[in-house]
């Protein structure tokens, strides 16, 4: 008995090790920028991994006033949230009707939706560039906003119609005797008890076009319409090899990130993995 | 009621399905700056297959990421959550670290690698000089024998926490007599691994897998960050690639990319319906 107790405990703490290795290189990386972006590229010279020993916040100040980080915040913040709730409203009434109302092709359409899902990006873009730079939309906010409403789309109505289609029908046969029209159906009903999964898809959203590089850097070009992954990018380009700044300007683009997690831990796995687990 | 439904289809008329069509037509033709075309039939795809040398480089490297990496991701994902499961102590911060790579931006990511693998400071010859491997420094991106390999590395990083989410909570949905019996009939961890746990979410493992396989397909802004598809074409991607020939190349033609696009839109489209086909499941497990 004893013996299975001292290998049970030394197997524990062998698992408990390999855990903690594996977390130190998880984020391991997240300390080191989160220190450096505190140190004087001079101090990282001396010695990348110190700890920093006077904590320099005045750079956050230089970052964000040396550089537009004000206009490409502002352009993320415009672009992700108009889109997100194009999506929302679109994409909950998409579900909504698919889930709901029986017609020929109902099927069909989901499924040509669903398939869109593995698409690669390269397909449309060329084309979309094409397209926006006829009608004038291209390197515009709203050409952006329009297309990240449609990349979305397809997961979207995806996860919102399975959510939807689980809601009891008992509510909607009741609705009906009472009156309501369909437009009173889908406010009063499909909306606020579909909530769960619509705040899934709004936080995932959110993450994804709020990360979002491929299209926003095919569609947009003018310093004055960056979205915040481009200015990162650009960024890094303008300070060369001063390692010190570019870690301060990778954190201000981490902390809305860490913030929306610290927030909505849980809904916000629930968003990402929706869909994957069956 | 139909009304529903009509604003997300003119959304995916006006920008999926149009563009997936102009696109099929563009690789027909020759489309200069200014809107000038010119029909040129299948001479793209000929030259294509015939003459792009840069091309097919691209697609072994795709494939091969695509290859390897979904194993390594859903692999890890797998093996972090048992150990969530199995109740380790430090559980939630253990979850709140490894998750939190798969939030950050790609630009962000490929920063950091980039760091990471630096010569003089990085991380990567800090460790190896600090264990006595000097001889094992590399310039890990900046060589074409380890730099897409060390690409796949800096992926796997932001997406093992992603495919451990999804295990963890599949896991959990099981149901607990299935696993309380096993335990009962005294059947190691390693048979509960693989002779209950594993057959019983493997619809979450195959979605999984082809998930990761779809994302490496289009695996574009770790790369263009790190790497631009250097050195000597050895991290090149399609998407990268298409990129190049339609964006930054001089080649004032965008009928080209239209084509490989095509062509790796019918490749990526055949691959995932041979996967599911391959794993389909061929006896569906009641619980």
């Amino acid at each position: 008995m004893r013996d299975t107790l001292s290998t049970r405990f030394l197997g524990r703490t062998v698992l408990l090790a390999i855990l903690a290795l594996y977390t130190c290189y998880s984020a391991g990386p997240f300390l080191w920028i989160a220190s450096m972006s505190l140190r004087t590229t001079s101090e990282i010279s001396a010695n990348a991994y110190a700890l920093p020993e006077t904590l320099h916040w005045e750079k956050y100040i230089e970052a964000w006033t040396g550089s537009n980080y004000g206009t490409y915040f502002w352009n993320s913040t415009i672009v992700v949230v108009s889109a997100v709730l194009a999506l929302t409203i679109i994409g909950a009434m998409a579900a909504h009707c698919l889930a709901r109302y029986r017609f020929p092709g109902n099927r069909v359409v989901l499924f040509v939706i669903f398939s869109t899902l593995i698409f690669p990006p390269q397909i449309t873009i060329i084309s979309l560039f094409q397209s926006l730079v006829e009608y004038r939309l291209y390197d515009t906010l709203l050409g952006l906003t329009l297309v990240y409403i449609a990349i979305q789309l397809p997961l979207t109505v995806y996860i919102l119609e399975g959510f939807f289609a689980r809601i009891p029908q008992d509510l909607y046969d009741a609705a009906k005797v009472d009156g309501y029209s369909h437009w009173e159906i889908f406010w009063k009903i499909t909306m606020p008890v579909g909530m769960p999964a619509i705040a899934t898809t709004v936080i995932l959203n959110f993450i994804n076009l709020w990360n979002e590089f491929l299209y926003a850097v095919v569609l947009i070009t003018d310093e004055s319409n960056r979205t915040l992954p481009l200015g990162v990018q650009k960024f890094m380009g303008d300070q060369l090899e001063d390692i010190g700044m570019i870690s301060t300007g990778l954190m201000i683009a981490i902390v809305p990130v860490i913030v929306v997690y610290a927030f909505f831990s849980e809904k916000l796995i629930q968003g990402m993995t929706a869909g994957a687990v069956k | 009621m139909i009304v529903f439904v009509t604003p997300a289809l003119l959304m995916y008329a006006a920008f999926t399905a149009y563009p997936v069509i102009r696109t099929f037509w563009n690789s027909v033709h020759i489309i200069r700056p200014g809107g000038r075309t010119e029909f040129v039939g299948l001479d793209h795809y000929v030259e294509l297959f015939a003459n792009d040398d840069i091309f097919f480089r691209a697609v072994t490297n795709t494939l091969t990421w695509a290859g390897v990496a979904p194993l390594i991701d859903v692999g890890v994902g797998l093996l972090l959550a048992l150990c969530l499961y199995a109740r380790v102590p430090f559980a939630r911060i253990f979850r709140v670290a490894w998750f939190t790579p798969v939030l950050i931006s790609y630009v962000v990511v490929a920063i950091l690698w980039m760091w990471i693998y630096n010569y003089d400071w990085g991380v990567a010859n800090m460790l190896l000089r600090s264990v006595g491997l000097e001889d094992w420094q590399q310039t890990w991106i900046g060589h074409p024998d380890t730099a897409l390999w060390s690409l796949i590395f800096a992926h796997a990083w932001k997406w093992a926490g992603f495919n451990m989410v999804v295990c963890l909570a599949a896991i959990h949905a099981l149901p607990r007599e299935v696993l309380e019996a096993a335990e009962l009939d005294n059947c190691g961890w390693f048979h509960k691994l693989v002779f209950i746990i594993v057959p019983m979410i493997r619809p979450t493992l195959v979605n999984l897998l082809i998930l990761a396989f779809i994302g490496k397909m289009r695996v574009f802004d770790l790369v263009w960050i790190m790497t631009g598809g250097g050195p000597m074409w050895s991290t090149e991607t399609v998407s990268t690639y298409v990129y190049k020939r339609a964006f930054e190349w001089n080649t004032f033609d965008l009928g080209y990319p239209s084509t490989v696009a095509a062509i790796w839109f019918i490749v990526v489209l055949c691959c995932v319906l041979g996967l599911t086909w391959l794993f389909r499941q061929r006896d569906r497990l009641e619980y």
